[in-house]
């Protein structure tokens, strides 16, 4: 459960994020649409606590961000722009120090490794060292990696940027598994397509700023449009930057 | 501290299976000085050797003008020949290493017992050249004297009375002594290799994984910034510490095995003990090193960049100790105060076999620990900021 209040972040004079209030529920997917350069990133690495919002407040499963960081980083999943693996380490290896950071014990290590290795279906890459790995076998390192502890709330930033057809679809079917086992699920996209075919609840982000959100059906009713895709273009202003 | 060991376990265990990066980081630069150190030593042993052995060969012009002092000169074992047309040049361009040119006055000056000009065309800034200029120097002064007296003599003065002092010179550089100007130039390849061998690591693990982007999602673990701090620099100390034992053995075999006592004519003393004490000494260096570079390391956008600077950091704390190689300073306790420095004539007075005070060695390693945490307190905060993460990114 994710609840955000006016959050705001400026980099000097430059204005990131705008007093962004939304909510995100358990076995939700929430998604904020935005052009590029909206503030989506920024909003999501103030969720994360990598960043340090300069007003506003942000809690996860009630812990505030700026208050709590360890206690929220505990019970969040990230994937962030940043998927960078070591790559003179094996999968597993990769995995377990992330594991291990979170103070899991061996045994649940084990067990929990086993599991994503089925659910990501790595089992050919599990013992290779991932220096070499395709962009989707990183991909999945890094999804492993970002949930080994079993997060109640997942941080996706544009989840998809980069991957071919095969992994769109394999991730968002992985997305909606998140969603399907309770999980509070937030990504970001500039994408339309994506956000139609994934989210429960949609924040479109603008200029810094919340331009509107709700349900799609909501957002329909809101701006009197057949289609999303023209809703939210009603919305924004423009197309630019959307894809 | 669970957490610092689980991160000095992932990085040590990267960054051995990094192995050219550890071959040249570790072995590489702990090779670098012995190698560089016995090279020089045999150079230089062996040409002072030559130097005195030789018969030295003069050039002279206008030998005719003072045949005795030639003579004089030949008598000393040295050989004269007849000078280049320029000497000046000659000198300049290194084709001589001195040239006496006696000028045509000279007999005149010296039969009226005026004092008779000769000139000796020298170049003091060329090293090698000095055993020669030193001996031609001496052998003159020794004919200037010898003549002086018997001009005395024949007017029936006791030549003693020219003698205000008389220099007995005792020379206390015991061989190791003598071989210490060499020597002093120890201290600082053992603190550069230190150094340069904790660079590698610690700019893989900070401006490395920033520029891989795996910064971001190891900092988003429920860890606190300092424990990141504290493995990573902790995690380089066993490639500096092998580093350092590297170097040590490479010393020892160079000074041991090699027989530089055979070109030097001295024996040299860097014996086990040595070399442990030195060890030791060197430890609280090896944390200072790491923590310096991660300060550093956190500024830098890419591994390149930090690149760039690491190599003038491990150079700073290195140039006391190539300062003593010229200016032998002695060891006082304020010195000991500077990290780095102090260790540096600690070395120095173990290699002389000096009695080292055990205030000193205290005074070294707690100031050095106490810079170094500074720095590792500078480098959390520096961890602790956002743009620790997004620079360049």
């Amino acid at each position: 459960m994710i609840e955000v209040q006016n959050l705001s972040k400026s980099f000097g004079k430059v204005n990131a994020v705008q007093n962004v209030s939304f909510s995100a529920a358990n076995g939700q997917i929430t998604g904020l649409l935005g052009p590029n350069g909206a503030g989506k990133s920024t909003t999501l690495r103030m969720l994360y606590t990598l960043l340090k919002p300069n007003s506003g407040l942000a809690r996860i499963d009630g812990f505030d961000i700026s208050q709590s960081p360890i206690e929220v980083q505990t019970r969040i999943g990230v994937l962030s722009d940043a998927q960078g693996i070591y790559e003179r380490l094996t999968t597993r290896e990769n995995i377990r120090y992330f594991g291990q950071l979170h103070g899991m014990s061996d045994q649940e290590l084990e067990k929990r490794m086993a599991e994503l290795i089925v659910m990501l279906d790595m089992h050919s890459i599990a013992d290779r060292r991932t220096k070499g790995f395709s962009t989707g076998e990183r991909l999945k390192v890094a999804i492993a990696r970002a949930l080994v502890h079993d997060p109640g709330n997942v941080l996706l930033d544009e989840p998809t940027n980069g991957l071919d057809v095969k992994s769109t679809r394999a991730m968002r079917q992985f997305i909606r598994k998140l969603r399907d086992d309770g999980k509070c699920v937030i990504l970001t996209s500039h994408i339309m397509q994506e956000v139609v075919a994934l989210c429960d609840q949609i924040v479109i982000i603008s200029n810094g700023g919340v331009a509107a959100q709700g349900t799609p059906d909501e957002l329909l009713q809101k701006t009197g449009k057949d289609n999303l895709e023209d809703a939210f273009i009603e919305i924004i202003g423009t197309d630019e930057g959307l894809a | 501290m669970k957490q610092v060991w689980i991160i000095f376990q992932t990085e040590v265990l990267d960054n051995i299976r990094d192995t050219r990066s550890l071959i040249i980081g570790v072995f590489f630069s702990a090779l670098f000085g012995p190698i560089m150190m016995g090279g020089l030593l045999l150079m230089i042993g062996s040409s002072f050797r030559k130097d005195l052995e030789k018969p030295l060969t003069l050039p002279v012009q206008n030998p005719e003008y003072a045949p005795t002092l030639i003579r004089f000169l030949e008598s000393h074992d040295v050989i004269t020949v007849p000078a280049p047309a320029d000497p000046e040049t000659a000198v300049k361009v290194g084709d001589v290493d001195v040239v006496l040119v006696i000028p045509e006055k000279f007999s005149e000056e010296f039969s009226s017992s005026k004092p008779a000009t000769v000139q000796l065309v020298l170049d003091s800034s060329r090293q090698t050249s000095m055993v020669n200029i030193l001996r031609i120097q001496t052998l003159l002064d020794g004919y200037n004297a010898y003549l002086g007296k018997l001009r005395l003599v024949v007017r029936g003065i006791n030549p003693e009375v020219t003698d205000v002092i008389a220099i007995d010179k005792v020379d206390v550089a015991t061989p190791q002594t003598r071989v210490m100007m060499l020597l002093s130039m120890l201290p600082y390849f053992i603190i550069f290799g230190v150094f340069s061998s904790s660079s590698s690591i610690i700019i893989d693990s900070t401006a490395g994984e920033r520029e891989r982007k795996s910064l971001e999602p190891l900092l988003i673990n429920p860890v606190p910034r300092r424990v990141f701090v504290f493995g990573k620099i902790l995690s380089s100390f066993p490639f500096s510490i092998a580093n350092l034992a590297l170097t040590l053995i490479g010393f020892g075999l160079v000074f041991n095995v090699i027989p530089l006592e055979k070109y030097l004519g001295m024996q040299l003393g860097l014996n086990v003990t040595t070399l442990i004490w030195i060890f030791l000494i060197c430890l609280p260096v090896i944390y200072l090193a790491s923590a310096i570079q991660i300060v550093v390391a956190s500024f830098a956008r890419t591994p390149k960049e930090a690149g760039n600077y690491l190599p003038f950091i491990a150079l700073i704390p290195s140039l006391p100790g190539l300062a003593l190689a010229f200016f032998p300073v002695k060891s006082n306790l304020w010195l000991m105060l500077i990290p780095t420095f102090g260790q540096q004539l600690l070395i120095n007075q173990l290699l002389r076999l000096e009695p080292i005070s055990a205030w000193n060695i205290i005074t070294s390693v707690l100031a050095t620990l106490l810079v170094s945490v500074l720095f590792t307190w500078l480098g959390i905060l520096l961890y602790k900021r956002e743009q620790v993460m997004f620079r360049g990114g």
